[in-house]
């Protein structure tokens, strides 16, 4: 008996759509798993609305409660105008959440296990942030990097400072998703892992004993639902956070 | 363990983050190993900042 927690992160290529230089593009488990994520969320929110009943149903109230989360997030970390962002905010954190939940299902494919998608998404929050906030506030949102009430010898090595903890935001951002969905589902399939390796060891005895990993097991995939949906909340939180630095330079 | 992991990543962010580009100077500019020595120690400090910011110990310019 052999555990393998690494091979549920295959990338396998469904069938080629062609070929760019020696580089094949192919569709792959992770982007059908993309479709499918995108796919649910649409059901959800087209479905959701298409009744618009004064007295919410199942799925209406389901689509409201997921519109009136993510606003009032940012309502309270952006400020009002921060709802110009909604659209976006609203998109990856659906996104992430669904994704995150589906992949916890067995033998389904974690599309943020892998740290390209979520750099991908990290970057785009990157960059809408520094555009915006240049082509909101001008020159004026580099203050954001000179801290007041700094003595003016050491404000060139704190300004150095902040201008790296800058930059290191995409890098923190798109870890933090990443290992979190990696360290979990790795931990779930070793203790998962435990229970047939006893069995097949020991026997009988083993079976029995299998009984304790099983339980963790259970645990941690209640602890794993949380973490899907935390991840993704504490996802969207930041990039409001982010965005009210390009909303509100120099606070 | 989701806060846990997310002040390391943060720590982790900004040693990684100083070194790459230390060793980008460096290649660059040929100034082998004080570009990395330097880049690394500031990638540290701005790695303690952040995550003392996002601890939520001291206010910063994230969390105003």
């Amino acid at each position: 008996m052999k555990i393998d927690p690494i091979h549920q992160f295959n990338i396998e290529p469904l069938f080629t759509i062609g070929h760019i230089g020696n580089q094949t593009i192919a569709v792959t488990n992770s982007s059908l798993y993309m479709f499918l994520s995108v796919a649910l969320i649409s059901i959800l929110m087209i479905g959701g609305v298409a009744g618009r009943q004064l007295v919410p149903g199942r799925f209406q109230s389901m689509a409201e409660i997921s519109y009136e989360f993510v606003a009032s997030t940012i309502r309270s970390t952006a400020g009002t105008e921060g709802m110009k962002f909604f659209p976006l905010i609203f998109s990856l954190f659906m996104f992430i959440c669904v994704s995150n939940l589906v992949g916890i299902i067995p033998y389904t494919f974690t599309i943020s296990s892998h740290i390209i998608v979520t750099a991908a998404l990290a970057l785009l929050v990157f960059f809408t942030v520094l555009i915006y906030g240049i082509y909101k506030n001008g020159l004026k949102f580099f203050r954001i990097f000179v801290p007041s009430g700094v003595p003016i010898y050491i404000l060139p090595l704190v300004m150095f400072i902040e201008i790296l903890s800058f930059l290191l935001r995409p890098v923190s951002h798109s870890v933090r998703l990443f290992a979190n969905m990696l360290a979990g589902h790795i931990a779930l399939k070793v203790f998962a892992g435990f229970v047939a390796m006893l069995g097949v060891s020991l026997g009988a005895i083993g079976w029995i004993g299998g009984v304790m990993p099983l339980a963790l097991t259970v645990a941690l995939t209640a602890l794993e639902l949380l973490v899907a949906f935390l991840q993704a909340y504490v996802f969207a939180i930041l990039t409001c956070i982010y965005l009210n630095d390009a909303i509100h330079p120099g606070h | 363990m989701a806060r846990g992991l997310r002040l390391s990543s943060e720590l982790i962010a900004g040693v990684v983050v100083g070194a790459v580009i230390g060793w980008g100077f460096d290649r660059l500019l040929s100034t082998s190993p004080f570009g990395l020595i330097v880049f690394f120690l500031l990638g540290f400090v701005a790695g303690v900042v952040n995550v003392v910011r996002s601890a939520g110990v001291a206010p910063g310019s994230a969390e105003r």
